[in-house]
């Protein structure tokens, strides 16, 4: 191995290293937010799940839009990268409509969910995706997709058997998680691919670190504000 | 702060090793079933021996503060130090013999050392790193020149049938929900002492204690190895001491079993390695210096997914690194760490100038605790 390239290699573990506990740091705190906590002590009423699939809506219909802009404020330089964010978000652009069927699958009106605005945790969440992407070759954003993408791969699929068992819900009632669930691994190996693209220097990895670690406090802020408009 | 170093060490652990098919003579037969149960946990982790301070019949001659004291006389037996220095002495364990006095107390008055100051540490695994970083805190900071931190357990005996016969427990058909099994087949008796010194030894290797970091998690999870607790089905816990009915009532619910959540555990492991990556990011571990990783958990029970995270990020040690005694001498909880650091001292493979990692999690209610040792060699 040459020197640069073990230089790389070192970059891209130290920032593989701050992504993982940005993620343990996320995925344990997690337990502290009320609805989930009530999910793992097996007390989940209908009405929290409802509610998670109105909140998490507002923000997954915003989701290839960001990743959007952002593949278009990435310049020549970047064009694999680019790329990968194309396919990403054309791969998501439509999941909101899975969170609209399952609110219906389980009672819900669908003009009521496409209706809600935004809780002041998504309101923060879709401000900073939207502003970090405006910026000029947003590479930070890989740290978004990461805790984003983790959620699909790490928590989509206990969430969703968690919620079918105590709430007797069926397939139709769950799609949008058990879809995450058993789709993101794929999503995860390429970014890997990614990040050894994307991390040339120590300061890029950073600033994937703080993206990560941005996106990962907002989220869990969406969540602890459930239904707070 | 004045350097600190590990100058002996020793261990103490009762009766011949006990092989898997001897087992259930000693901590006793409950079903069929629930020895199906233990021979598929032996499988996972592997223990092949341990010991046991419980005899077939059910009677002992042990305490776990006479194991811990036994462990002492064995370390002042073989130090350099007089036991009139010794100002210092730190005990962990789970569970004391007694809910009052301390632990530290009982270990003082078997261990024959003259009065002194003590700390009982009381917490699972990681009481053993409390009890380190006591003793290694004391003496660094000039307050003694010399202080012992032990460790010991005598789980056994609350493995034996008659401790849940009689309670809600015991499921008709003889067997015990997997949380109660789980450590019957997992968790044995033993004790293991260090000296800790202002100077190293001047005969043999020392081990200067360069850091030691432990950090508790319980803001995040909920208590998930237990004794003491009434268990709800949602999870809840309730202390024996306020169950409706009292303390008879309590233990007919199960209170006085050791439980383990063996899921709860499994979601600990990304915290534990978390703090492993706290720790490279600090510069305080540097995966490619450590010639020796004592972990009190084997490598094989990491899943494909954490060695997976580990190498990705840089943080994985080779398995041939990995310094281990599980196998042999079983898991002595609060006693495991000074007994990986006693067999390693003995075993003739340590140098000058090597560097020796320590691992400690605690399933407790989430702790993970880290130690740094470098070796030196000795003074004459």
């Amino acid at each position: 191995m040459t020197a640069i390239t073990m230089e790389r290699n070192t970059l891209t573990e130290a920032t593989q290293r701050g992504l993982a506990r940005a993620w343990i740091e996320f995925e344990s705190a997690l337990v502290q937010v009320p609805l989930i906590s009530r999910m793992l002590g097996h007390r989940l009423r209908l009405e929290d799940y409802q509610r998670l699939l109105v909140n998490l809506r507002q923000q997954v219909v915003e989701g290839s839009r960001w990743i959007s802009r952002a593949a278009s404020n990435l310049g020549p330089e970047h064009e694999e990268l680019r790329s990968l964010f194309v396919r990403h978000a054309v791969a998501e652009h439509r999941d909101y409509r899975l969170l609209e069927d399952n609110y219906v699958a389980t009672g819900g009106a669908i003009e009521d969910i496409r209706s809600a605005p935004k809780n002041i945790g998504s309101e923060a969440l879709s401000a900073f995706m939207y502003q970090a992407a405006s910026r000029e070759d947003p590479i930070a954003l890989l740290g978004a997709m990461f805790i984003i993408e983790g959620l699909g791969e790490r928590l989509a699929a206990p969430w969703s058997a968690a919620i079918r068992e105590q709430l007797g819900l069926g397939d139709e009632a769950v799609s949008f998680l058990a879809y995450h669930g058993a789709n993101d691994g794929d999503h995860l190996d390429m970014f890997d691919h990614a990040l050894a693209l994307a991390v040339t220097d120590a300061r890029t990895g950073d600033e994937i670190v703080r993206h990560a670690r941005i996106v990962a406090r907002l989220y869990r802020l969406q969540l602890e504000e459930i239904d707070n408009v | 702060m004045q350097p600190v170093y590990v100058t002996a060490a020793a261990q103490f652990l009762p009766g011949p090793p006990v092989g898997n098919d001897a087992m259930a003579d000693h901590i006793g037969r409950l079903s069929p079933e629930a020895e199906r149960f233990g021979r598929l946990t032996l499988r996972q982790n592997r223990i092949r021996t341990r010991h046991y301070a419980i005899r077939p019949d059910g009677s002992s001659d042990w305490t776990v503060a006479r194991l811990a004291g036994e462990a002492v006389r064995g370390l002042i037996a073989g130090a350099e130090v007089d036991r009139e220095r010794i100002g210092f002495l730190a005990t962990a364990t789970t569970q004391n013999d007694l809910m009052v006095p301390g632990l530290a107390s009982g270990v003082h008055a078997e261990s024959g050392l003259p009065p002194i100051e003590l700390a009982s540490l009381q917490s699972v695994c990681a009481s053993s790193m409390m009890a380190l970083k006591a003793a290694a805190l004391q003496v660094a900071a000039g307050e003694h020149r010399a202080a012992i931190a032990v460790g010991a357990e005598f789980s056994s005996r609350y493995f034996r049938p008659d401790h849940y016969h009689g309670t809600s427990t015991v499921q008709p058909d003889g067997t015990l929900p997997g949380d109660a099994e789980f450590l019957r087949w997992t968790l044995s008796d033993g004790a293991a002492a260090l000296m800790i010194e202002d100077r190293p030894a001047a005969h043999g290797l020392s081990l200067r204690i360069d850091w030691i970091s432990l950090r508790s998690f319980a803001d995040r999870f909920a208590p998930c190895m237990t004794g003491g607790a009434v268990r709800g089905r949602d999870g809840s816990v309730t202390p024996w001491s306020l169950y409706p009915g009292g303390a008879a009532a309590a233990a007919e619910a199960g209170a006085f079993q050791l439980r383990q959540d063996v899921d709860a555990l499994y979601r600990m492991l990304p915290v534990w390695m978390g703090e492993f990556m706290r720790l490279v990011d600090e510069g305080r571990i540097d995966p490619q210096e450590v010639d020796w990783f004592l972990c009190h958990f084997s490598a094989h029970s990491l899943r494909e997914e954490m060695v997976r995270l580990a190498t990705r990020a840089g943080c994985m040690i080779p398995e041939e690194r990995w310094f281990t005694n599980l196998y042999d001498k079983g898991n002595v909880g609060a006693a495991a760490l000074s007994l990986m650091i006693d067999d390693l001292m003995r075993s003739g493979r340590l140098e000058p100038g090597q560097r020796i990692l320590c691992a400690v999690p605690e399933s407790g209610q989430c702790i993970m605790a880290y130690a740094g040792l470098t070796v030196v060699g000795d003074t004459q």
